[in-house]
């Protein structure tokens, strides 16, 4: 199976922080989760997966792409932070922004806003105003305006950050359920258990170095 | 007291009567005003967007430097420009002193620094993630940029506005570049100074409260965007 994006030999280095991946390959309509220690690098890496900024050394390549074009590319791949930013507006100008900018006709945006909004369970959130909404509502916001865009690659970190107890099965079950939509997902947590409750591949990365990929059911939790 | 008063109310009727000479003079100030602004947004707005965004040696200086320049005196901008434009100058063949477009250039000089200014304050204190999460949506940097000026955009009018407000008060360039020609390079200010000079109190009185009023709703416009 050809992967939907493959890191070589990543180097990074920021004053004393130094990131390296020799090897990863992220396969087609699977969930990654990218644990390690404060500081370990989860971020730079989900960054630099996201093409927002370069490493000095190695090479990411998509192999289902034909282009070079960092902006073409980039469309390719969406990331949502840790605390996400909507823009100002309603969370419809939110959802359309990334559809407007792949030139999608204003009934097929509509129609996917809608969807999206009811896959995240934000039904008839449509004309609420963005900066209005809760944290764990802005979180799902800024999910469904990623995941509306139907990205080959998605990099969540830390998504489950800002969502309460009480919503975060509700979350979990949904981040299991998106490689169904089509999306391979590398999301970042602390959380061993919930890599397993969602059924993700293990991408444990310490001290700025990837370890190797294994899957919940090896770890044994 | 009766002087004043009576002045006032004399003042207040060459308003009401619509002097052709009272009209002639805000109508110079506001459209020389509002070339100059548009121009003036043209170069300051993507100027304080581009210091604002990037980081680079000499950064701070070419603030330093831009904060100066909004200090910076209008009769010596007037005096530059004259320098230009003055048929001795390099821009004499263009036969440009004494003329509105000159005025316009002299304005627009003076509202660069104030709008660069401005919208290098907003960028500033623009939230730092809307440019990252633009460009993962899919947005060139251009297209980012675009969307951080709608994110900023009650800033940027401020910026505007404040621009317009230092440009429709100043009385160096209009003076030294338009030369207060009757009809043509007569505004506001320039007609307050020399008209009061030459003993038309009512006259100059005029336009000073039609100045006041302009500056009046320019600063509620103002106050009003800051508090969105």
């Amino acid at each position: 199976m050809e992967p939907v994006a493959s890191l070589k030999q990543i180097l990074f280095y920021r004053s004393k922080f130094c990131l390296s991946v020799e090897y990863l390959e992220l396969f087609p309509r699977r969930v990654y989760a990218l644990t390690g220690s404060n500081g370990a690098g989860k971020s730079t890496l989900l960054r630099i997966m996201a093409l927002l900024i370069n490493p000095q050394r190695g090479s990411i390549c998509f192999p289902g792409s034909t282009t070079k074009d960092l902006d073409q590319l980039r469309k390719k791949v969406t990331y949502v932070e840790q605390s996400p930013y909507l823009f100002q507006g309603t969370v419809s100008d939110n959802l359309a922004y990334g559809l407007r900018l792949r030139g999608i006709a204003r009934e097929e945006r509509a129609r996917r806003i809608h969807l999206t909004l009811s896959i995240v369970g934000l039904d008839g959130f449509e004309q609420r105003k963005a900066k209005e909404l809760s944290s764990g509502e802005t979180q799902k916001v800024a999910l469904a305006r990623a995941l509306v865009l139907k990205p080959d690659l998605l990099l969540l970190d830390e998504p489950t950050a800002n969502i309460d107890g009480n919503s975060q099965p509700a979350f979990e079950g949904l981040l299991a359920r998106l490689p169904k939509y089509g999306v391979t997902v590398v999301f970042s947590t602390h959380d061993r258990l919930q890599v397993q409750r969602v059924g993700a591949e293990f991408l444990c990365i310490e001290n700025g170095t990837l370890q190797g990929q294994l899957t919940a059911a090896c770890l044994q939790i | 007291m009766n002087y004043l008063s009576d002045s006032l109310l004399a003042a207040v009727a060459l308003i009401l009567s619509f002097d052709r000479e009272v009209q002639l003079a805000v109508w110079t100030s506001l459209y020389t005003a509002c070339v100059a602004i548009v121009i003036a947004a043209v170069f300051g707005i993507p100027f304080g967007l581009w210091l604002g965004l990037r980081r680079f040696p000499g950064c701070r200086i070419l603030i330093t430097l831009l904060n100066t320049l909004m200090a910076l005196p209008t009769v010596v901008i007037g005096l530059v420009l004259f320098g230009l434009f003055s048929r001795q100058g390099p821009l004499g063949e263009l036969g440009l002193l004494f003329t509105p477009l000159a005025m316009i250039a002299g304005q627009t000089v003076l509202a660069i620094p104030i709008v660069a200014n401005y919208v290098l304050a907003c960028v500033n204190g623009a939230d730092h993630r809307v440019i990252d999460t633009a460009r993962t949506l899919g947005a060139t940097h251009l297209q980012a940029s675009v969307q951080l000026i709608r994110e900023i955009r009650f800033g940027v009018m401020a910026a505007l506005i404040a621009g317009f407000g230092r440009v429709i008060g100043e009385v160096g360039v209009a003076m030294m570049l338009g030369g207060n020609i009757r009809g043509s390079t007569r505004t506001m200010t320039t007609a307050i100074a020399l008209e009061t000079s030459k003993g038309e109190f009512v006259f100059g009185l005029s336009l000073g409260l039609i100045l006041l009023c302009v500056a009046l709703i320019v600063n509620l416009f103002l106050n009003i965007l800051q508090q969105r």
